[in-house]
């Protein structure tokens, strides 16, 4: 467990670099190829990612600073996200026994179970506050479309962030790196 | 060893109960109508959309060359038909500057209201909403071309929707389509008031028509007015389905949006002066209400 913020500084910084070159590929660049309805949100793969491979008592932290900046991509602001980031992430943390990254296969399958997981949370909340079953089903709809395409994505984005946060361990996760 | 962990442990446990708790106040307090920037999030805004602008605009340049130098075969077909239609616009345009004058004309008699001196501010969209469950737009315009929070945007077919957050040199636009947008609408036909909502794809739904009233397909819905954001009379949208049932009070109406997000590029700002009576009004009201809770 890695207990010196110091120590997450600089892979944190390129992370930030990463998420914001990918939310100007889905703000931008997906919306002139066509895709306006259905926009991919990579700050739910990045923070999957911390859950599932960063072990760190700073983690509700680092949510917190990557939802902040996803924030000015969107008017969603970051305090929905930091807090189903952090549920999910503890989910995870105790569900890290049973989580293993053996073929890129069982990574898209954990991303897609665990994206489930952010959707069902983050519609509770919605529910909280708008109480509108329609536009949870709605959400479903699309959610159903952008999760399968990040759940495809995530092996090769999840190898590129390992790279960063040296967390390249091969199989059973929850091992102290 | 054991003591180390420990101590992670309850160092993780508490920043997650701060975060949390920080973040559960922060999404309780925040408004819905509208998004007041701290000065970082302005400077980190306007720091990073030139990246998302610059992507834009080598788009466009692209599409443009395409447009002007591979697809020129028929312009001079177009052209010609263009020059007809530009005459006959000017005819129309002749026409409207009559009535237009008129209108001030019988205002004045009627003592019907002041007019806004609005200014017109055209701006160019570069980025969407990275949230699917927002229909958002950015443009290239902001503080400092004369955009205020909360300025209506529309376009030559009718209203895209209004500022939702601002900076210095960029604006967030929540369109029509935008579930937390609401707007009194009117149907114009028949005068009948009812709450436009988006629906997050590309219909509108208008809520709270009582069954009775005799809504036909293509009626056209214009802003009412109401509510202090819109101005009255901008064009909506035109009914595309009407349900109504046998029993209950309501009748279910979506519209299809008069603009087309699709092909959506440029967009015009109808920024107003600040109106210090308007201003008063607001925080009158304001006040009333917090003097309430």
């Amino acid at each position: 467990m890695n207990h010196q913020l110091k120590n997450l500084l600089t892979p944190l910084i390129i992370t930030i670099i990463i998420l914001i070159l990918l939310e100007i590929i889905s703000t931008v660049i997906l919306p002139i190829v066509g895709l306006k309805y259905y926009i991919l949100p990579f700050n739910i793969l990045v923070i999957l990612f911390l859950g599932f491979k960063v072990r760190t008592p700073f983690l509700a932290f680092l949510i917190l600073i990557l939802q902040y900046f996803h924030s000015f991509f969107t008017i969603e602001g970051w305090e929905s996200g930091t807090i189903v980031g952090i549920f999910v992430c503890i989910l995870i943390a105790y569900l890290k026994e049973f989580i293993h990254f053996s073929s890129k296969l069982a990574t898209m399958l954990v991303t897609q179970i665990f994206q489930t997981c952010w959707f069902l949370l983050s519609s509770s909340l919605i529910y909280l506050r708008a109480s509108d079953l329609e536009y949870i089903s709605i959400k479903f709809w699309r959610f159903l479309p952008e999760s399968i395409l990040i759940s495809i994505l995530s092996p090769f984005i999840f190898s590129l962030l390992e790279k960063i946060w040296d967390t390249s361990e091969k199989g059973m996760l929850g091992g102290e790196s | 060893m054991r003591n180390y962990q420990q101590e992670g442990q309850r160092v993780k446990l508490i920043l997650n109960i701060i975060v949390l708790g920080v973040a559960l106040f922060s999404f309780s307090r925040r408004p819905d109508t509208y998004n007041k920037s701290s000065a970082f999030e302005v400077f980190m805004i306007d720091s990073i959309t030139p990246l998302q602008h610059g992507v834009t605009v080598v788009n466009n340049q692209l599409s443009s060359f395409f447009e002007h130098y591979v697809k020129n075969v028929s312009a001079s077909k177009e052209n010609l038909m263009l020059g007809k239609r530009v005459s006959d616009l000017e005819n129309r345009l002749f026409l409207t500057e009559e009535i237009r004058k008129e209108n001030i004309r019988l205002k004045n008699l009627l003592e019907f209201g002041v007019e806004q001196n609005t200014r017109k501010i055209l701006a160019q969209i570069v980025a969407w909403d990275s949230s699917s469950d927002y229909r958002v737009l950015r443009i290239n315009k902001g503080v400092e071309n004369g955009v205020r929070l909360q300025s209506t945007v529309v376009t030559s077919q009718g209203l895209v929707g209004y500022v939702f957050r601002l900076t210095k040199h960029y604006s967030d636009v929540l369109t029509v389509l935008d579930a937390n947008n609401k707007i009194d609408g009117v149907v114009e036909r028949i005068r009948v008031h009812g709450l436009l909502e988006g629906d997050s794809e590309a219909k509108i739904k208008m809520k709270y028509v009582t069954r009775t009233e005799p809504i036909i397909l293509n009626d056209l819905v214009m802003t009412a007015g109401l509510g202090n954001i819109y101005p009255k009379g901008i064009r909506v949208g035109r009914v595309t389905r009407i349900e109504r049932e046998s029993y209950g009070i309501t009748q279910s109406i979506e519209l299809k949006p008069e603009v087309n997000f699709r092909t959506l590029e440029e967009v015009i700002v109808l920024a107003e002066p600040v109106n210090a009576q308007k201003k008063k009004e607001w925080s009158a009201l304001d006040n009333s209400e917090e003097a309430q809770k």
